[in-house]
């Protein structure tokens, strides 16, 4: 079929026709694993030292603790938000310039159908997201996982969560459905890129916000609701007032020693104390369900991306 | 195999559903091997056709077969260059080829597109297609065509931002391929000029309607083009007269034996003149001939 490469055919045109997006990709994941590799060399040998030298001296400089934190922090970042570029060119690039320039109707009168080209137009992307997302993934795990002690392990944070798992995947691989749907939809890049990065801001704020709800929470009363083991993602604290649940009290009035304290919180109506949160646990319940919201919005965006083209076309 | 290259039953395009009617009940037959004129005037529904027998474009109503079958089942045979000849500007002229032989592995024949592309002081293969001069792209984009040895070629104005030079030669080149392989060619224009020549058959459209239809040479031969003092041109179909003083000039489809009497000279119109009567005179009737009717139609008629 092909002349020359590995490659022929429908699968060869979508790659050549978007080789810069592929060389741009392409630098961004090695330049992140380089950057987390060289972290890990660097940075977090120098951090191991400064733990081992605080362990035996009074006074001791945390920079490379700090800064290796700042790696995790900053490259979770990265990685989370790295779906907004796949959005804005999937909308613009992808589909909806091909419709504005005509080269579409190029495509669909060789021997290729319109539904094969979207399916190739969809597949050899999604195939590389899904390729290179695992190795960010693993490389993010990996860095995250052998962190020096001391570097804080904040899994809640909205990039660590997204960046540990396949979320950061299904992310990128919807932001591609929705971009691809939005140029057919809308014909036209500007508007495809404006629609598609829209789309995938209010999904990803929708699921940041609601984020904590995707499985139960556990609840603590009594004198051990603030007493839990390991790393938990706090939802809600507060105290029983008369029976009543109240987040966030205001404890500025009970002061003094614990007897005082004590009886002024009697007087307030406090009997107890409670907290809800999700232990680090659920993390992968958590991260499982976000991927799956995401990945159905994926499936349903690329339904309707077929449905659009085959209506439209003979 | 099919002797008809295209067939239109009522077909019709509504683009949005309150826009006006692109195409509306159209109605014709084409036969295979011919070379065939599409004319009208802008926005007639020309390239509406020519993307509805792409398989671009679902009809709102009716239906049209191309090679015998749907057009998108016919995809393989159909060659089709779009009005602003759509190539990716971020290849090269041979990628753009190369392109063609990936899309269409079971048809495609190199040295037909190479020639076109590179023979008689052609393109350089290493240029990339956005540093193209219009007439450049049309060569490449009617390679891409041609390469894929059709059964039948869709040209939307293929012509338009040609030189006169290069339109000679392009319109030679093209001639010349699809003689050699019998392909049927529909090739939409609204410059008359350039058809003049080439094209056997022909298809005028106006307000989205199929105006005339038929062998080229047929149709011409039902027409009459007359001057002659002002009078009576009963019982014959005038299309189009004007007075100019006491001088008559008309084009007639006679209707029986014509003849304009001692003072007047009749003659057989040119294409230019049939096109152009019929474009000034929306109202004139159709005329269908036999060749390009389909069966619904010569069961009615």
């Amino acid at each position: 079929m092909s002349t020359t490469g590995a490659v022929g055919g429908l699968p060869w045109t979508v790659l050549r026709v978007h080789r810069t997006a592929l060389i741009v990709w392409g630098s961004f994941v090695v330049a992140v694993v380089a950057f987390l590799v060289g972290a890990m060399g660097v940075t977090a040998d120098a951090a191991r030292a400064e733990a081992f030298r605080c362990l035996h001296s009074d006074s001791c400089d945390v920079t490379a603790t700090l800064e290796y934190s700042a790696v995790l922090r900053y490259t979770a970042t990265v990685l989370s938000h790295c779906f907004y570029a796949v959005a804005a060119w999937a909308g613009a690039a992808l589909i909806a310039r091909e419709l504005e320039s005509g080269t579409a109707r190029l495509a669909w009168t060789q021997s290729v159908s319109p539904v094969r080209w979207l399916a190739a137009k969809l597949a050899v992307p999604a195939l590389l997201i899904t390729l290179s997302g695992t190795v960010l993934v693993v490389a993010y795990r990996w860095s995250w996982s052998n962190r020096p002690a001391r570097v804080i392990g904040d899994w809640p944070a909205t990039a660590v969560f997204v960046a540990r798992g396949p979320a950061m995947v299904a992310y990128a691989l919807c932001a591609l459905a929705v971009g691809a749907l939005a140029g057919l939809a809308l014909r036209r890049s500007l508007p495809a890129l404006s629609v598609s990065f829209a789309v995938m801001l209010v999904l990803s704020q929708c699921l940041d916000r609601y984020r904590a709800d995707l499985w139960p929470t556990i609840t603590r009363t009594g004198a051990a609701a603030y007493d839990q083991s390991g790393p938990v993602w706090q939802v809600e604290s507060g105290v029983f007032v008369h029976g009543k649940r109240v987040p966030d009290p205001s404890y500025g009035n009970c002061e003094g020693t614990t007897s005082e304290a004590k009886r002024c919180l009697t007087e307030h109506g406090v009997t107890g104390q409670y907290s809800v949160y999700h232990p680090d646990s659920h993390f992968w319940p958590l991260h499982l369900v976000e991927t799956g919201i995401v990945l159905a919005v994926t499936a349903v965006a690329t339904a309707a991306a077929f449905r659009l083209l085959r209506r439209r076309t003979a | 195999m099919s002797d008809t290259a295209m067939e239109a039953a009522g077909l019709g395009k509504r683009f949005g559903r309150r826009g006006g009617w692109a195409l509306h009940e159209c109605s014709f037959r084409l036969p295979t091997g011919r070379v065939c004129a599409v004319v009208g005037p802008n926005g007639a529904g020309k390239s509406t056709l020519l993307a509805h027998a792409a398989g671009l474009l679902a009809p709102t109503e009716g239906s049209l077969t191309v090679l015998g079958s749907h057009p998108a089942a016919a995809r393989e045979r159909i060659a089709y260059v779009a009005q602003n000849k759509p190539l990716y500007p971020q290849l090269t002229v041979a990628q753009t080829l190369r392109l063609g032989h990936e899309l269409n592995p079971a048809r495609w024949d190199a040295s037909v597109a190479e020639r076109i592309t590179y023979e008689n002081g052609g393109l350089d293969p290493k240029a990339k297609v956005r540093t193209l001069s219009g007439g450049q792209r049309t060569r490449v984009a009617l390679a891409l065509a041609l390469g894929k040895r059709p059964e039948l070629l869709l040209l939307d104005e293929p012509m338009a931002d040609l030189d006169p030079l290069a339109r000679h030669e392009l319109m030679g080149t093209l001639m010349a391929e699809a003689a050699q392989y019998g392909t049927t060619v529909v090739m939409s224009s609204h410059v008359v000029a350039e058809l003049e020549g080439s094209c056997d058959y022909l298809l005028l459209i106006g307000g989205g309607q199929v105006r005339l239809a038929g062998d080229l040479d047929d149709l011409l031969a039902a027409h009459t083009l007359t001057t002659g003092p002002v009078r009576d041109l009963t019982p014959h179909t005038v299309v189009e007269s004007r007075t100019t003083g006491r001088q008559l000039t008309a084009l007639i489809r006679p209707q029986g034996p014509f003849s304009g009497g001692p003072d007047a000279r009749a003659t057989t119109p040119s294409l230019e003149e049939l096109v152009l009567a019929h474009l000034r005179s929306p109202e004139a009737p159709a005329l269908i001939l036999a060749s390009a009717r389909t069966a619904a139609q010569e069961s009615a008629a």
